[in-house]
Parts: C-alpha cells; sequence; structure tokens
C-alpha cells in the first residue's frame, strides 16, 4: 500500500481544534488537581472519585461537526453507540493500530494504568519500541501491544477451572474470583499479554509527607479507589482479588457499557489506535482491517487476532 | 549407617528451620518477596514440583517391583519406595500450592474443574494417584496382598500417565518455542525413573534396610547399574533436544539453548547437571572400588537427585527467559516484570524448608511407624 495514502476522510484535526481541545484540557486538569488537592487537605474527607456514568449517557449519536470534519474520535464513538444497540453476539470488536501514526508517546500505556488502577509490575498495553537500520539510515519505531484478543485463544483451554473465557462479545476475560493464580495462561500467551497481581502498591516505601506534597497517605488512598474493570467496582485489598490473579487487556469492556470508547483510544494524540464493530461494514475498523497493509502479529500461529496493524 | 541417619536428622531439622522465614513470608505477605513474575512466571517452585512429583510417582513404580511382580532381590523395599511416595507427594503438592496466587481456591479444581486444561487433568491424576498410594501403604500395613496388587497394578498405570502428562503441560504450549518438544511426555517418565531409583539406591546404601549381606550388595549393583543406564539415557535425551534446536536454527529455540550451554544457567548445567549428576555417580556406581562402597553408592544417588532437580529448572527457566516479543522486556518495566530469573531468598527457604520437613517425614517415619521400623527379616 502507498505509504503516504490520505488518511480516513473524518481523520483530520484541525489546529483551531487542536489548541480548542488542550486550552479545555488544561483547564480540567488544574481545577481536577485544585479539587483533588482541596479535598486531601482535610482528612475527615476521603478522596472519592465517581462511578461510571449510566449506559449510553453523553453526546448524541449523530455525527456533527461545524467545520466538515470529524475526528474519528466522534465517529467510532457513534459507531460504538451504534453497535451496542445489536445483540451483544451481533458484535466484533476489534482495534486497529496505525503503526505510521504511534509517535511512541506511551499515553495509552498510561490512560491504561490510571484507568485500571494498575499495580507496580502490572501492564496491559506496553509500547514497544525498535530502533532499525545502520546509520545514517536510522529509524525508530513503536508497536503497542495490548491484549489480542484471539479468536483462537491458547491461554483458554489451559485454564483449570475456567476462570478466562471468550465473553459473548469475542473478548477473552478474566473471571478474578475464579482464577487460582497458577499462571498456566501466562505461559500459553504467545504475545506476552498477560501480566500477574503480586499485590504491590506504588506508594510502598514512600515517606508520610503533609499538605499537598504526595506522600504515603495520598498515594495510598488512590491506589485504594476502587476499579471498574469488568463493570465491577473492585478495591485492591490483601490476600482479595485481583491480588493474585492474571491480568490482562479487556478492551476496557467497562467503558465500552456505557458508550465510552477504551481509554487507550481516546488517549491516542495521534489518533493512531482505533476501535469499533469490524460487524459493521459501514465502520471504520471494517473498512480499516480490509486494506492490503494490514496484519496480525504471529499469524503463523493460528491464534487469529482482533488486533490489527497497519504499517 | 546411624551417623548417616543422625546426620541426615540434623540436616532436615536445619532445612526446616531455614524454611520457616519463607514459610511465614509467603503465607504472612503473599507473593511479594518472590523473584518469578509475569515473563518467568514459572519460578523455583514449579521446578521442584516437577521434581519430587516425578520422584513419588517413580518410588511407587519401585514399589510395584516388590508388592505387585514379587521380584525377590526388591524382597522388603516396596515399604521403604511406598513411604517415600507418601512424604515426596505432599512435598509437590505443598510448593505448587504455595506457587498458586490464590491457593484457598484450589477446590474450584475439584469441583469446576475445566477438563480440557492439562492441568485440570494433572490436579486430578495426582489425587487419585496419592489415594491410592494411601491406600496401597493401608493395605500393604495390613498385610492384604490380595487387595494390595491389583491396586498397586492401577496406580502403575496411573504413575506412568502423570508422569508423561506432566512433560506434555509444557509440550503444548504455543507461545514458548522451547517447550513445543513432543520428546517431553517421552522424556519426563525415563527422567523420573532415574529419580526414583537413585532415590531408592540412597535408602538402601544409607539406611540398611536389606539385612543379607550378599542382598544388600546385588542390590546397591543392580540400583547402580540401572541408574547408569538411566543416566546414559539422559544424555542422550539432552543430546537430541540441543542438537536437534542448534541444527533448526529456529532463534528463539537456539537462545534457550544458549541459555542453557553458555549463557547464566551455564554453571548449573555443566557442574551441577552434567559433572555432579552424571559423570561423576556413573563413575561411582561403574568403577569396581567404589561400587562396592555403599557410602559411595549412596553419594552418587543424592548426587543424581540433585542432578535430576537442576534439569528440572533446565526445563523452566531458560525457556521462560526469551520474551515472546522482542522489545518487550524494556517496553515497560517494574517488578517482577523481568527475563532473567534467579529465585529469591525467600523461594529458596521455602524450597529448603519443604526438602528438610519431607526428609524428617521420611526418617521418623522409619524410626517410628512399626510397619517401616522392622524389616521382614527382623519382624519375622
Amino acid at each position: 500500500m502507498n505509504e503516504h495514502a490520505p488518511a480516513p476522510r473524518d481523520a483530520g484535526l484541525s489546529r483551531r481544534g487542536f489548541f480548542k481541545g488542550a486550552l479545555g484540557t488544561g483547564a480540567l486538569a488544574a481545577i481536577t488537581a485544585y479539587e483533588v488537592f482541596a479535598i486531601e487537605s482535610d482528612p475527615a474527607n476521603p478522596v472519592t472519585f465517581p462511578a461510571p456514568s449510566s449506559p449510553l449517557s453523553g453526546p448524541s449519536s449523530q455525527l456533527s461537526s461545524a467545520d466538515g470534519q470529524v475526528d474519528v474520535l466522534e465517529r467510532m464513538r457513534v459507531e460504538l453507540l451504534r453497535a451496542l444497540a445489536k445483540p451483544a453476539a451481533d458484535r466484533r470488536w476489534v482495534m486497529v493500530i496505525d503503526l505510521r501514526k504511534c509517535v511512541g508517546c506511551h499515553a495509552c500505556t498510561i490512560a491504561c494504568v490510571a484507568e485500571n488502577k494498575l499495580p507496580p509490575g502490572v501492564v496491559y498495553r506496553p509500547v514497544i519500541e525498535e530502533e532499525f537500520g545502520t546509520y545514517p539510515n536510522v529509524g525508530r519505531r513503536f508497536l503497542p501491544r495490548p491484549c489480542m484478543q484471539c479468536d483462537n485463544p491458547p491461554c483458554v483451554p489451559v485454564c483449570p477451572v475456567t476462570a478466562t473465557y471468550k465473553n459473548e462479545e469475542g473478548v477473552v476475560v478474566v473471571d478474578y474470583d475464579q482464577c487460582i493464580g497458577c499462571r498456566a495462561c501466562l505461559t500459553a500467551c504467545p504475545y506476552g499479554a498477560r501480566t500477574s497481581d503480586f499485590g504491590l502498591t506504588y506508594g510502598e516505601g514512600l515517606p508520610v509527607a503533609a499538605g499537598q506534597i504526595a506522600g504515603a497517605e495520598l498515594t495510598g488512598q488512590y491506589e485504594k479507589v476502587e476499579n471498574y474493570e469488568y463493570g465491577t467496582p473492585r478495591r485492591r485489598e490483601k490476600g482479595k482479588s485481583p491480588i493474585g490473579n492474571a491480568r490482562k487487556c479487556h478492551f476496557c469492556l467497562h467503558r465500552i457499557k456505557v458508550g465510552e470508547l477504551p481509554a487507550c483510544v481516546t488517549s491516542c494524540i495521534g489518533r493512531a489506535t482505533l476501535f469499533g464493530d469490524a460487524n459493521d461494514p459501514t465502520s471504520l475498523v471494517a473498512e480499516l482491517i480490509a486494506r492490503p497493509n494490514v496484519s496480525r502479529l504471529k499469524e503463523e500461529l493460528g491464534t487469529q487476532p482482533r488486533v490489527y496493524y497497519l504499517s | 549407617m546411624i551417623t548417616i541417619k543422625r546426620t541426615l536428622y540434623v540436616l532436615a531439622a536445619v532445612a526446616l528451620v531455614l524454611g520457616v522465614y519463607g514459610f511465614w513470608s509467603r503465607l504472612a505477605l503473599g507473593e511479594r518477596d518472590v523473584n518469578y513474575g509475569s515473563y518467568v512466571n514459572w519460578g523455583l517452585w514449579v521446578a521442584m514440583y516437577l521434581f519430587f512429583a516425578g520422584l513419588s510417582s517413580r518410588t511407587f513404580m519401585l514399589a510395584t517391583l516388590d508388592y505387585v511382580f514379587d521380584v525377590p532381590l526388591f524382597r522388603g523395599t516396596g515399604r521403604y519406595a511406598l513411604w517415600a511416595t507418601i512424604v515426596t507427594l505432599p512435598a509437590a503438592l505443598a510448593l505448587i500450592g504455595l506457587d498458586l496466587g490464590h491457593m484457598e481456591r484450589i477446590w474450584k479444581v475439584y469441583l469446576q474443574p475445566n477438563f480440557s486444561s492439562l492441568l485440570a487433568q494433572l490436579v486430578w491424576s495426582y489425587s487419585m494417584f496419592f489415594l491410592i498410594a494411601i491406600v496401597s501403604l493401608v493395605l500393604a500395613i495390613r498385610g492384604q496382598r490380595r487387595w494390595l496388587k491389583p491396586v498397586m497394578a492401577v496406580g502403575l498405570v496411573l504413575a506412568i500417565f502423570v508422569s508423561g502428562a506432566v512433560g506434555a503441560l509444557f509440550g503444548v504450549n504455543p507461545g514458548r518455542v522451547a517447550f513445543q518438544n513432543a520428546m517431553l511426555p517421552a522424556q519426563f517418565p525415563v527422567l523420573n525413573l532415574a529419580s526414583g531409583v537413585a532415590l531408592l539406591l540412597v535408602i538402601v546404601a544409607f539406611f540398611g534396610i536389606v539385612p543379607e549381606r550378599e542382598r544388600h550388595g546385588r542390590l546397591l549393583r543392580v540400583l547402580g547399574l540401572a541408574l547408569a543406564v538411566l543416566l546414559f539415557a539422559k544424555s542422550y535425551f539432552l543430546w537430541v533436544d540441543y542438537s536437534q534446536v542448534l541444527y533448526s536454527r529456529v532463534p528463539d529455540a537456539v537462545a534457550v539453548v544458549e541459555i542453557v550451554l553458555l549463557g547464566r544457567y551455564a554453571w548449573a548445567f555443566w557442574i551441577l547437571q552434567i559433572g555432579l549428576g552424571i559423570l561423576v555417580p556413573v563413575a561411582i556406581v561403574l568403577w569396581p572400588g567404589t561400587r562396592r562402597l555403599p557410602v559411595a553408592m549412596g553419594v552418587a544417588g543424592v548426587l543424581v537427585l540433585v542432578g535430576l532437580a537442576v534439569g528440572k529448572t533446565a526445563i523452566i527457566f531458560p525457556a521462560l527467559a526469551i520474551p515472546e516479543l522482542e522489545g518487550l522486556a524494556e517496553a515497560f518495566t517494574g517488578p517482577h516484570l523481568d527475563f532473567d530469573y534467579t529465585p529469591s531468598l525467600m523461594e529458596w527457604s521455602v524450597t529448603i524448608g519443604v526438602v528438610g520437613l519431607s526428609t524428617l517425614a521420611y526418617l521418623v517415619g522409619t524410626d517410628r511407624v512399626p510397619f517401616l521400623k522392622n524389616t521382614p527379616e527382623v519382624a519375622s
């Protein structure tokens, strides 16, 4: 395929839109930071985070744009809402990662860590960096690696208690309360896409600090906040799941359920990570995976990944 | 012999004391202090589980020589071999249990099993095997040979199956090219038999369980010869495994073999597995000057056991030390995200403690349980 082929028709991001977004985000971040620290300065008022919004709330499911250009995020969100209107078994979630657009900023990795409250040593979406060529003809490329959500997943049949399985939407999930922590699925995954939660926290060993310095108590509070993986509020507490479990990317099913795109998709500054229902022939991802420059990792194993790479 | 036994008592007690820290850490703090992780996700405990599980199935096999096949040379050894089965299998299960992130949920494998999983098959098979071993021991204690034979015959078939299935547990992993070796299920029963023979050699040599001098000497020679043959078989397997990989030049598989032969685990391979685990014991059991010395034969058995235990680690650690995707090791760093694995102090502590506990259980059994305390000849 031509390396310089135009991006999908609605993939552009105008300069004005960019600055508007940046200013808005900055203001929001400032307000949020103020509020968090304001709350934190009052020990009697522990930090709380809002629960996910009600299903399918938010913007309209119609595409609209003043200047005629629609951000792919908007398009994907509308397509997501359309897909959610179908029976679950009729959806086929796929992720497309455009390697030509990935700049290796690791925003997706961090967004994933923040979204799922991942502890040290647990990662769902690392970005693999590679340098290639010989000076002066050298280059770098980046390969984000979420769970491949294989249609023929080697990690599923090895589980001795059926704690991991493909749900009706085809996403490979882990039932935290069923998992015995044998790590057989970690060995079986050809992509190294599963990690085990060994019960560590980022706040360990930090000094206790007063005021607005992020000391052990502040960090500790953040790490005890519930996450909403698989749609269930869950705190990490000693001896309880997900500590001791295998953990993995689940395409942010809890976000999808309420009409939000996965965190790695919305945080991608280059719009390199795209998501949608491949069973919808008009969806962006359905268009993209039909292109000749699409490939999947280790296809020779027959795992049938649902993550596609454009190169 | 009494001196050797006393020494073993002291060593086992010291090992148990050394294990206290590890047991406390594992049970009180969880898996925080282990060095295995998400990339090298099976470590020392899984390797030692393989070793002890193999030992239990093969000592059971050797017990059948006395109780099922009535081989005169092995008369009276069955009870000691069976007792070894009884104390080594819990050691294996303890190690694999401590390796689980949620060991309190092990009941789920029994009540909610997924039988397409080799792991579930193994848990069930080993449980049945353990049950059969206990029933066999009870029948042997009661002298009910009529029932003992069929029960142990079933156990023998199961012992062969579980040994091969453990090999298959690794062989079926598509993600690890070094494990994809159809030979593993065939090799494990042979290698495990070597460990069983080595343990029986140690027991016969050190504990004087065969009072007749002539039969004792003959049994030592036969066990020594069997051990030599099995070690030759092991050497052949190693050659087949590694030479095929090196000739095939599949990069990831070659990298694994290079780690074993030349890399971070090379010292363990050459010194412990080949030198002390094969060459020295083969020399001891074949050289006329040493093969008549029970103590030397016992030492040969111990060395073979060490070599075979190290062999289990050589199957697991290097194969998991190769990233599934190039660059994965550096993509995201953190605790337990490492492809270079060395067992932590806590892992060693637990392993040493379990070895001490099972050794102590064996010794106490032979000294306190009347069935084991009295050899048939003494009893009669």
